[in-house]
């Protein structure tokens, strides 16, 4: 991917691979791939993990922003080891709005594999990584009216905890029935419905307490060292 | 020879995807037994008896994954009784227990990955995919202990103010909230001074010269090139469907043949490798030769 000299080919491939190429391989039918199913989606998944990490490595983020991603990231994983407090989807969400996409991504792929550390590494690994990197990606895109409306921030708290569900029930089906099938996706979402919930309440929880004090000192930061 | 976990992370590593990867790639029971004993004895002789929580989660899901797979699954022809008219067959209950063994498997294999895999060795291996990367990598693993030691003090300073009362919900809430909040603007800031610092020292000045930790001796090379030719000697015959077993709507076996046995001897050589690695007093290299 780092050897693409075009920058629009690589930003085309950066983004139709995942969210093209890859639902379309999860929708073939099972007899094409067989008994390799789930080896392939985890694949895939790794994949566009990689191409992502590598597509952003070639802009230039810049020392300061560098440090503060890695600050963020620091922190989000702490903030998991404090008792009630889990907040790395509001971090990655609110690093995401101060400091760019690239930061948002970065931060919230880099908070999974570190926290994994602690929490125990598995096959799960890189969907965690790309469904909390997406989210600060998404996050950075939309920026602009997230910041503006208090409301739209939350409504995407709330969806942004059922997109990760949503994303990790793929896994979860794959995992365990070897395929993927509607029937068995229905009923790994029906059973994670609970924790679907507490996900997407959470979030929006964290995002009010924590969006207007961390918002207001990364806006400091911004401004005051011009970043 | 040195031991399993000393050899250059890249070939440790490698040898420990294959193995993972391998187990995912069929659905054979003799193949994923033998990956998951190899993975669960090597995890046992690092280990010792500890984390039974763990053991008890691995190898419970073959079980759980047994019994369900049939409330989801309606192939199969051998009807074993019916629940709610949805017929539970005994095709559906080996396949679930298959796929179970399978995960259980892979969890070892991925658990030894992570054990010795630590973070300074998957930084040497990140270094390759791309060097800023790496360093946004390392430096959040210092700040991570950093920050520890620093929302320590902190916790310190808010109790000896006496902002705390012992065993308050709404009080550790509050507290909590504070801490992470003093935490955060000084983590900011620190994290400026560090880029300001490092930019004073001429970080992105100049080419950029790298630090190696580990070395490639001839050991790690065997392990290496051990790794991939057994993984491609059993992949051949995977790939050319020695394995495959059909499981609806009835068991079919796979033909026992001489691609059967390669595939399966090959992997049982490549998971056995760790093991073999770890007891270099009884086994040595003529031995392990001779085995395969």
């Amino acid at each position: 991917m780092l050897l693409i000299r075009s920058e629009r080919l690589r930003r085309t491939l950066q983004f139709v691979l995942p969210f093209a190429v890859m639902p379309a391989v999860l929708l073939l039918p099972k007899e094409t791939m067989g008994q390799y199913y789930a080896f392939i989606s985890f694949v895939m998944v790794l994949c566009a993990l990689l191409l992502f990490l590598a597509g952003f490595d070639r802009r230039e983020l810049g020392t300061r922003r560098m440090i503060l991603v890695s600050v963020m990231t620091a922190l989000s994983v702490v903030g998991r080891l404090l008792p009630v407090i889990k907040p790395i989807t509001a971090l990655t969400v609110l690093s995401a709005l101060y400091l760019g996409k690239e930061a948002g991504f970065l931060v919230g792929a880099l908070s999974a594999v570190l926290s994994n550390f602690i929490m125990g590494h598995g096959p799960w690994t890189p969907f965690q990584m790309l469904a909390w990197g997406l989210i600060g990606l998404f996050a950075g895109i939309l920026s602009k009216p997230l910041l503006r409306s208090r409301l739209l921030l939350y409504g995407y708290g709330l969806l942004s905890g059922a997109a990760y569900s949503l994303l990790l029930d793929v896994w979860t089906t794959v995992w365990t029935y070897g395929e993927f099938t509607l029937d068995a996706y229905a009923a790994a979402i029906s059973t994670a419905l609970p924790y679907t919930i507490l996900y997407a309440v959470s979030n929006v929880l964290f995002l009010a307490l924590f969006a207007k004090p961390i918002g207001d000192k990364l806006h400091r930061i911004e401004v005051k060292y011009g970043l | 020879m040195r031991s399993f976990e000393t050899m250059n992370p890249a070939a440790v590593s490698v040898q420990l995807l294959l193995a993972a990867c391998i187990t995912l790639f069929c659905l054979e029971p003799s193949l994923l037994l033998i990956s998951l004993l190899c993975g669960l004895s090597y995890f046992v002789l690092r280990n010792g008896g500890g984390s039974r929580g763990f053991h008890l989660a691995a190898l419970g899901i073959p079980a759980l994954f047994a019994v369900l797979n049939p409330l989801w699954n309606q192939h199969g022809v051998t009807v074993l009784f019916f629940l709610n008219d949805r017929a539970y067959t005994l095709e559906a209950l080996c396949y679930g227990a298959v796929t179970g063994v399978r995960l259980a498997a892979v969890l070892y294999w991925f658990r030894n990955f992570s054990d010795l895999m630590t973070s300074e060795k998957l930084f040497y291996l990140f270094r390759f995919l791309s060097p800023k990367l790496a360093l946004i990598f390392t430096v959040a693993l210092r700040n991570i202990t950093l920050f520890r030691v620093q929302m320590h003090k902190i916790q310190e300073t808010q109790r000896a103010a006496g902002l705390y009362r012992e065993g308050h919900l709404i009080d550790d809430l509050r507290g909590g909230l504070r801490v992470f909040s003093i935490l955060l603007t000084w983590a900011l800031e620190n994290g400026i001074i560090t880029a300001s610092s490092m930019s004073a020292r001429g970080y992105g000045s100049g080419r950029r010269t790298s630090c190696t930790f580990y070395r490639w001796t001839r050991g790690d090379v065997i392990l290496l090139l051990l790794s991939l030719a057994l993984s491609a000697a059993s992949l051949v015959p995977i790939a050319y469907g020695a394995l495959k077993r059909e499981y609806y709507p009835v068991s079919v076996p796979p033909h026992y043949g001489a691609g059967y046995f390669l595939a399966v001897g090959a992997y049982t050589a490549l998971a056995l490798l760790p093991l073999i690695y770890a007891g270099k007093e009884a086994l040595t290299w003529h031995s392990l030769r001779s085995e395969i």
